[in-house]
């Protein structure tokens, strides 16, 4: 529905995304390249997204106990 | 080489004292000390210490910080800044980018990088906490000239800043589960409804053969995929007859009678086996046996003895106080103001808990105090302020919340939190010698909670708030739906109205300067103008414009315009995370009912002394000169306050 689109990455950026997918137990550098961006993507475009900050009932309920909030 | 060390100490502990000049200081902070209650209770014979030290020495207002909520407050007494200077602006911030809400405080984050192993999640490195209030404390300054200190849970000090002296970090502490305290009750009502509640969660189970088989919830295992809670199981065996239950857990078991709450229960939470686990502390309380199952377990508060997190200075200190005298609460805000609100507590069972928070509090100051030799010493109680918001209704007839029956058993509720303080003063006055000067002092006043004013809704129907879509405008997603390239201004926070300013909001579209002064007034007059249609009262009193009365680095980094509400008005309970309510203002009926973040003026804190105050007009700016001036120290440059024994009269 929405596509694809193939983005390149290469010389040292490529080998820094290499050592942290093999670091942190990516199976590829895309699946950590993709992940990365889902965090960001989801971390910016979330309040015009029409939606609340992805953290935003996380927040709620933490600031609960504080009594000001309902 | 021990003798070395201990001759070292003792020279050093020396050195500490001569810098002192053999001068004390000792401040009693008070949250939420109302003048006028005060004022009465002294009146009518309740408070015979505070009556003598004010007859003796003095007894002031004290302005307080605007907006009037303790986190600025306690900030402006901490720097002797005010919110420009300190960057806390309300009890919630907002990243103008991302519209991440935020405890203006500290953050508490968990680790960055993460490996995994199928379905663990093995964090590298670990989480932190960081403490966001900004400016120089009064006791580092105490510090850096060798007065020996000590701070007991002081707001705005999680995690602790580094410090020589012995500091225990106050409001704003979290319960191991990260939040500001999350209890839990077990019910196996049918009609209760499974989840969260306001501050809490509410479990149902069943009862088999008179024996419940539940788990404690626990923080959110972060070396697990998806970050799922950790749980404990627990068992209870209720006896059929009796309303008695034994409760067994990780080893351990006692016996709860029907309304009778456990001492501290020891809690570990299992992270990764074998590997990672934390500890907690954790008190139950049996609300009912028959014919309804009901136990209340309180938040797991991080275990003073074992703290997950920084809770004190030295690290060592929070345990060696706490086998002095017993585990005691150590989220910041103990009274589980919430579970009232929630109706899993009464008024009764509330008080007996919110009474054993102030036992704790005076167990601590007990046992500290008498050690006090030289330098400073600071001691807060949080009584008088989260019984204050929870009691007002019981002693004010015009509340919509008065209830006459429940009146007539806990309407001195208030009163009795007040005489406690007084008992503690009372320990304090025949300690006092010619070269200690005692300050007892409040951060704010009090007021009504009466009528809530739901600004945002006010925003959006009043052509500042422009929604995408008139359908889907509701209160479990704030903010959302808000179209951005349309808006010009919107509510966060208990008093923050902000711009929706070009340049700074992500999607700002308010042009800064002419545009921006032009809208700021427009809205200001326009709010001023408000009155409550119930009582043809003006709902705001008072809208202060930051770059008017914030000063610092920070003086632009918090809301544009401080709304302060008329006594007896707040800030709607969904406006302050941004929601849109469908009324503009309605009644207040939840317990918490009182409040202080309203117009500064109407809700003054107090201050009180062994000597005579010559200042006319103190406020809590004033606190940290005055410490300074104290011990002879310079006054940093950046503060704009004076010493409270000095004469001059604030503007």
């Amino acid at each position: 529905m929405f596509g694809s689109q193939k983005v390149k990455i290469e010389g040292e950026l490529l080998e820094q995304a290499k050592q942290c997918a093999d670091a942190c137990g990516y199976e590829s550098v895309d699946e950590f390249v993709i992940h990365m961006l889902e965090k960001e993507v989801k971390k910016i475009l979330a309040p015009e997204d029409g939606g609340a900050a992805p953290s935003r009932e996380e927040v709620k309920k933490r600031l609960q106990g504080l009594g000001y909030i309902e | 080489m021990s003798c070395a060390c201990l001759f070292l100490l003792t020279s050093c502990q020396r050195g500490r004292a001569d810098a002192s000049g053999g001068k004390k200081l000792i401040v009693l902070g008070i949250d939420g000390m109302d003048p006028q209650l005060l004022r009465k209770f002294m009146q009518e014979g309740k408070m015979p210490n505070f009556s003598r030290l004010a007859e003796q020495g003095s007894f002031k207002e004290l302005g307080t910080s605007i907006p009037p909520q303790s986190p600025v407050a306690w900030s402006n007494l901490i720097t002797g800044m005010n919110a420009g200077g300190h960057g806390i602006f309300d009890f919630i911030h907002r990243d103008p980018k991302t519209f991440e809400l935020y405890f203006s405080t500290s953050r508490v984050e968990a680790p960055k990088h993460n490996v995994r192993l199928g379905n663990w999640v093995v964090p590298i490195g670990s989480g932190t906490a960081e403490q966001l209030r900004k400016g120089t404390a009064f006791w580092t300054v105490l510090d850096q000239h060798d007065i020996p200190n000590s701070v007991f849970r002081i707001p705005a000090n999680f995690p602790p800043i580094p410090a020589k002296g012995e500091t225990v970090s106050g409001m704003g502490t979290p319960d191991l589960r990260g939040t500001y305290g999350t209890f839990t009750f077990y019910t196996d009502d049918a009609t209760a409804v499974a989840g969260p509640v306001e501050g809490g969660q509410i479990v149902p189970v069943q009862v088999e053969n008179s024996e419940v088989k539940t788990s404690l919830i626990g923080p959110d295992n972060s070396f697990r995929k998806g970050s799922p809670p950790a749980t404990e199981p627990f068992r209870v065996a209720i006896d059929p007859l009796e309303p008695v239950a034994s409760v067994s857990f990780q080893n351990q078991e006692f016996v709860l009678r029907e309304g009778e709450w456990s001492g501290w229960v020891p809690v570990e939470f299992q992270l990764i086996p074998f590997f990672g686990n934390v500890k907690g502390i954790c008190r139950f309380y049996l609300k009912q046996a028959h014919p309804r199952f009901q136990l209340y377990v309180s938040p797991i508060n991080i275990d003073p003895a074992n703290p997950a997190l920084p809770i004190s200075t030295p690290k060592t200190y929070s345990k060696q106080l706490s086998e002095e005298v017993g585990e005691f609460y150590t989220q910041g805000i103990a009274e589980d103001t919430k579970a009232l609100s929630s109706a899993v507590l009464d008024d009764k069972e509330y008080l007996e808990q919110s009474r054993e928070v102030l036992a704790e509090h005076r167990r601590i100051f007990d046992a500290e105090f008498p050690k006090f030799r030289d330098g400073m010493f600071f001691f807060y109680f949080s009584s008088l302020d989260l019984n204050s918001h929870m009691f007002w209704r019981l002693m004010d007839e015009k509340h919509p919340g008065y209830d006459a029956a429940l009146a007539a058993q806990n309407a001195n509720a208030i009163e009795w939190f007040y005489h406690q303080i007084d008992e503690v003063l009372g320990e304090v006055i025949p300690k006092l010698d010619a070269g200690t000067t005692l300050l007892v002092l409040s951060d704010h006043g009090f007021a009504p909670y009466n009528r809530s004013f739901n600004l945002n809704t006010w925003l959006l129907q009043n052509g500042y708030v422009v929604m995408k879509n008139d359908s889907t405008q509701d209160s479990a997603e704030p903010l959302a739906n808000v179209d951005w390239s349309k808006t010009r201004a919107y509510g966060l926070g208990l008093n923050g109205l902000y711009v929706n300013l070009r340049g700074r909001e992500r999607q700002g579209i308010v042009a800064p300067g002419a545009e921006e002064d032009a809208l700021i007034r427009e809205i200001s007059d326009k709010l001023l103008a408000e009155r409550d249609p119930k009582t043809n009262l003006p709902i705001i009193t008072r809208m202060d414009r930051a770059s008017v009365v914030y000063q610092g680095p920070y003086a632009n980094s918090g809301p544009d315009l401080l709304v302060g509400y008329n006594r007896g008005y707040r800030a709607g309970w969904q406006t302050i995370l941004g929601a849109f309510p469908p009324d503009v203002i309605e009644d207040n009926t939840n317990p918490w009912s009182g409040d202080h973040c309203m117009d500064s003026t109407l809700v003054p804190g107090v201050v009180l002394s062994n000597r005579k105050i010559a200042m006319e007009n103190p406020a809590l700016t004033d606190i940290a000169p005055t410490v300074f001036a104290e011990f002879g120290i310079a006054k940093p440059g950046d503060l704009r306050g004076q010493s409270i024994f000095e004469a001059a009269t604030r503007n």
